[in-house]
């Protein structure tokens, strides 16, 4: 007997809307959604993923674009990471876009999207830390009614994507300050990040967000580092720092970060990766504020 | 990138005008349009009528007692046809390059992560694979040995023993001391060969029993007589048929592959295919020796070495493979192209349960290289002396003695090397205005900042062999045939991407003025060449092609010259054309054969060489070859992240074959160093590999190899070598890392004493 066909039967679904998606899912319940593939497809070939039958969301143009809602952007979730590269992304959410320039090499920007980061939720996920930073919200497109929840609610597992849900928007706040994505890598060339940092200034809410990537299962917010910073900080005249003050804050976030464990050393590894998480966030913090 | 530049360079085989052929001329390789084209076949990419797939079980353990092994379920899977193990191997169950001392299949132990235990072959690959994973083992957990400074009092992982090779080399005199004494410790991590194309292979049964393997072999007669001897089959009953190479860095072949494919066509009577995951290959095949090196150098108050004392510890893995080699280059070599009246040397390579090493490019002398030029530095620091200046007081020149005792015979040109990297123009810093132009270490991920970068200029002189050494018997064969003015070589020697078959077509041009050349695919019915490794192709290969080319020539030229009453030597062929000296005779190539073949078949055998004896004393190599290397890095200080900006190169090469191809060769060469001392190093905490994947296993991507300038090639003709000519491939792996190293020291002050460079040892003022 062969067990050749039986393996090779795949069912492939091609959507041209959210709504025809949704539909897909719901009517097989074992499908899974695919948008670039750029993770999926690697834990396929791997052999750790066997999917009964894929629904591919690269023809949703819905979601492949951008648009502006009250002060804000609500992007789709198909929006490739090269697509958030380009300069007109860029002069609107700049570490986002510096994050998605980050995320390796063309050929996966060309077609690893925002979505499927998003629901990966890798620690090294690029998009993340500026999300968490800039206190992004998901719409979630399901069976039942849309639903919009944090992004951290998602990343953390709080409130998970339910079955037959897809994400379909990212609702982002415009803050038209400066803002920084730094990511250190271990090589020159793409590569995951050993540690990010996004910063972003809001200078209506006269608050300085920070949020440190690959360091945890889920992008960290030193909260504390947050407000001290954003308490020294001439909101109303020239909002520059000096750089001790600058210094003072990337021990402070690597600290809360990486903290020390009671009793113990912190292994050689910790001591470097909170070295960098520090210079990094100084960094950050003083080219946001130069 | 890479510039030629300097004096007795290159490019004017490129201006001459018309399609480049013969010696010295950039002729392309015959491969590059189906490369690129993605059609020239690979194992991977090969189909039979009716196959299987195979799959092989692995040891997820890095040392452990097998107790039991239970098929019977995997063995009744649907489409399952048939599941080998110790049990069906019918003839030797041990094997080896140079030591027979690594089983087919596990039978009662496994001594490190990874290896085979069983083989099934089935109808689908994923069946195969289920197949595998649900043959029942059932082990006893060992404590892995994975300190190699353990393995010397550990019990034995092997009836072998722990100790593959001892070599204590005594040259001069023990009580020697300088003025100047410096101490290091050096390590070297495990560098992964990384080809591009994991391992695969197709085996077909034959009618008469035998068996044919279709695999990426870069030594077939060898591969070849391990095959039938693990089959029991006559070695002309096994037949391996090499297919497109993708990627070769050494012995390219895992056996752990080969052997269950070939059991397994023979077992079923189908043609059974195999193609590792990424996994397997990172677990599958040798790796770079991971080395621990301490040095004492004694020196003058001058800088003139007096003593180079060293321990030199190679952890081989579990099995032997080709240690015993690697350790000999490390001893022999172990001072490095200095000239040093008293050297003595411990140099071990011990067996532990971490994953296999065996020969990878520039073996034993790469980890010593980082070692006596990490010494060099701290010489130089502790004498007020410049880098490049100590190094200059020391070189080694032809008439030399080298540790071992050999005389240094052909040309050892190291100080007019390290004179062309030293003189040569350093890079321009980046235009300090324009920080979007400046490609900061740590990437284009933006993290890098101008304010925190150092610069750093460093040096390496490195030496490699040529040719197995320690009386290995060398030698190569092949067969030139001409025919309605063409020309076609027979040779078993395997092109890996090295560019011996481009070497081939050249060599024929040159001698028979035939511009259409062919080189055959290789297999084992033809002669023997030996393995693709060391430069041996370019000398043995190489040097057996030009006299099979010059017998043809003769038989040729032979007949005209009688017939017009002069000698052979007084007629010239080009462009298809033969011509007397004087004008007078003037035919074509076509006309003169007349319809005939001419075919003639040579061998080359270069001297012998002696093994090392017991002080590490004898006349081991054949051929020497040297490099200098002048690094520029930049270093982000708080990061610890480095960019190497430029290494500029001067090498030994005899003669320039190919100039393109040896730029090629030199680039290849210096970013696989580049890897080494930045990021590659295979971690296997407790003995089990971890992150076994191109993402795990960071290689150096176009932005982090660096602009390779080539600024000094020396055409000093090796009069042993066919054309003059020395192996370009292994001396810049060999010397890339530690001048990186030395580079990175300068930029940073810090002592740089382990590979790859690790972010903390680059730092400068770490904060507390
Ligand atoms: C070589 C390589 C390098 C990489 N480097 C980086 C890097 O530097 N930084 C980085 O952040 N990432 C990197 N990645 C990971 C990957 O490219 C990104 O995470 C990318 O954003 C994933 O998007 P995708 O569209 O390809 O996701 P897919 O692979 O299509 O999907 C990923 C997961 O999300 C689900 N999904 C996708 N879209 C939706 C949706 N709209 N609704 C619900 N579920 C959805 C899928 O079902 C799947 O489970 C790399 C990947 C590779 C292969």
């Amino acid at each position: 007997m062969s067990t050749y066909a039986q393996q090779t039967a795949e069912n492939v679904t091609l959507p041209t809307s959210l709504d025809e998606a949704v539909a897909a899912l719901a009517a097989m319940p074992s499908a899974v959604p695919v948008a670039g593939g750029t993770d999926l497809m690697v834990s396929v070939n791997a052999g750790l993923l066997r999917p009964a039958a894929l629904v591919g969301l690269g023809r949703i143009a819905e979601i492949r674009g951008w648009q502006y809602a009250d002060g804000a952007a609500l992007l789709g979730a198909g929006l490739t990471h090269a697509r958030m590269g380009r300069p007109d992304f860029a002069a609107l959410i700049p570490a986002l876009a510096a994050a998605a320039r980050s995320a390796g090499p063309p050929q996966i920007r060309n077609a690893g999207t925002l979505g499927g980061n998003i629901v990966s939720a890798a620690p090294t996920g690029d998009a993340l830390p500026v999300l968490a930073a800039l206190e992004a919200s998901v719409i979630l497109a399901g069976p039942e009614a849309d639903r919009e929840i944090p992004v951290s609610h998602l990343l953390t597992g709080m409130d998970p994507l339910r079955p037959g849900e897809l994400l379909a928007f990212v609702r982002i706040p415009l803050l038209h300050a400066p803002q920084t994505f730094l990511k250190a890598t271990g090589r020159t060339g793409p590569g995951r990040a050993v540690a990010s940092v996004a910063l972003v200034v809001d200078p209506a809410r006269r608050q300085v967000r920070c949020a440190v990537g690959a360091v945890a299962q889920v992008p960290l917010r030193p909260l504390e580092a947050e407000q001290w910073v954003a308490g020294l900080i001439d909101w109303d005249g020239e909002r520059t720092l000096a750089p001790e003050a600058c210094t003072a804050f990337g021990e402070y976030v690597a600290a809360a970060c990486i903290p020390d464990q009671p009793g113990v050393e912190l292994p050689p590894a910790a001591v470097q990766l909170r070295r960098t998480v520090a210079a990094l966030s100084r960094r950050a913090l003083g080219r946001a504020l130069a | 990138m890479s510039v030629i530049d300097g004096p007795g360079a290159v490019a004017e085989s490129l201006a001459g005008g018309g399609t480049p052929h013969g010696i010295g001329s950039s002729l392309p390789s015959a491969d590059a349009p189906a490369k690129t084209q993605g059609t020239y076949p690979y194992a991977a990419d090969l189909w039979a009528e009716g196959l299987l797939w195979a799959a092989v079980l692995r040891s997820p353990y890095p040392h452990a007692r097998i107790v039991r092994i239970d098929t019977a379920e995997a063995a009744a899977m649907p489409g399952v046809r048939a599941v080998v193990t110790h049990e069906d191997v019918p003839g030797d169950a041990m094997h080896g390059r140079r030591v027979a001392d690594r089983p087919v299949f596990a039978k009662d132990m496994v001594r490190h992560h990874g290896e085979p235990i069983a083989a099934v072959a089935a109808d689908h690959p994923d069946t195969a694979r289920l197949a595998a994973a649900a043959i029942l083992v059932e082990y006893e957990v060992l404590e892995p040995v994975t300190d190699p400074e353990k393995a010397f009092a550990a019990e034995p992982l092997h009836p072998d023993g722990n100790l593959i090779r001892h070599i204590p080399l005594r040259f001069g005199d023990p009580d020697a001391v300088g003025e100047v004494i410096v101490e290091g410790l050096y390590r070297v991590g495990r560098q992964d060969p990384a080809p591009i194309g994991a391992e695969a292979g197709l085996a077909v049964p034959r009618p008469d029993g035998g068996v044919e393997l279709y695999v990426a072999s870069t030594d077939p007669h060898a591969d070849r007589d391990i095959a039938a001897a693990c089959f029991g089959l006559e070695a002309d009953h096994v037949k391996v048929v090499v297919t497109g190479v993708p990627g070769a860095l050494g012995d390219r072949e895992d056996s752990g592959i080969q052997l269950p494919l070939g059991l397994l066509a023979l077992r079923t009577g189908c043609p059974v295919k195999f193609v590792a995951t990424r996994e397997e290959s990172f677990l599958g095949h040798a790796h770079r020796h991971p080395t621990l090196l301490r040095y004492r150098h004694h020196a003058d108050a001058e800088g003139r070495l007096v003593k180079v004392e060293a321990q030199i510890l190679l952890d081989a893995g579990a099995y032997a493979d080709a240690s015993s080699d690697a350790l000999a280059a490390a001893v022999a070599f172990a001072a490095g192209p200095y000239v040093v009246p008293h050297v003595f040397v411990e140099g071990w390579a011990v067996r532990t349960n971490n994953p296999p090493s065996g020969h990878v490019r520039g073996e034993g002398a790469l980890q010593v290289c980082t070692a006596y030029e990490g010494q060099m530095d701290k010489l130089a620091a502790k004498l007020g002396l410049e880098p490049a200046e100590i190094r200059m007081r020391n070189v080694l020149a032809t008439g030399d003695l080298l540790p071992t005792g050999q005389t240094v015979t052909c040309p050892a040109p190291v100080g007019e090397l390290l004179k062309a990297v030293r003189d040569a123009d350093l890079p321009p810093l980046p235009d300090g205005d324009d920080e979007s132009q400046w490609l900061l270490p740590g990437g284009t991920s933006g993290a890098g900042e101008p304010g925190a970068v150092r610069r750093g200029v460093g040096y390496a002189l490195g030496m490699v062999h040529v040719l197995g050494a320690e009386g290995t018997d060398e030698v190569s064969t092949a067969t030139v045939r001409v025919h309605d003015g063409r020309a076609t070589v027979i040779c078993a020697a395997v092109e890996t991407g090295q560019g011996f078959t481009t070497l081939a077509r050249q060599i024929v041009q040159e001698v028979l003025g035939v511009e259409d050349v062919r080189v055959l695919p290789s297999d084992t019915d033809q002669p023997p060449a030996g393995p693709a490794a060391r430069g041996r192709h370019t000398w043995v290969s190489g040097g057996a092609v030009e006299r099979a080319a010059k017998m043809v020539r003769t038989q040729l030229l032979q007949p005209l010259a009688a017939k017009f009453g002069m000698s052979v030597e007084l007629l010239t062929i080009a462009d298809g054309k033969i011509t007397s000296y004087d004008g007078v005779l003037s035919t074509t190539v076509a006309e003169t054969l007349d319809g005939k073949e001419l075919w003639a078949t040579a061998q080359c055998r270069p001297h012998p060489t002696d093994r090392l004896d017991d002080t590490g004393q004898g006349d081991a190599f054949v051929g020497l070859t040297f490099c200098a290397i002048r690094a520029v890095v930049d270093v982000d200080i708080e990061l610890g992240a480095v960019r190497v900006v430029e290494l500029a190169v001067a090498q030994d090469v005899g003669r320039v074959l190919n100039p393109r191809q040896l730029a090629a060769r030199i680039e290849a060469g210096v970013t696989q160093g580049v890897g080494l001392a930045l990021m590659e190093d295979l971690r296997a905490p407790r003995g089990v590999v971890k992150r076994p994947s191109l993402t795990g296993y960071a290689l150096p991507t176009a932005l982090d190899a660096p602009d390779v300038r080539i600024v000094k090639l020396v055409e000093e003709r090796d009069v042993v070598a066919p054309f003059g000519a020395k192996a370009v491939s292994a001396v810049p792996v060999v010397t890339a890392p530690a001048a990186v190293a030395s580079a990175v020291r300068a930029a940073t002050g810090r002592p740089v004493s382990r590979l790859p460079i690790r972010p903390q040892a680059a730092i400068v003022k770490p904060q507390t």
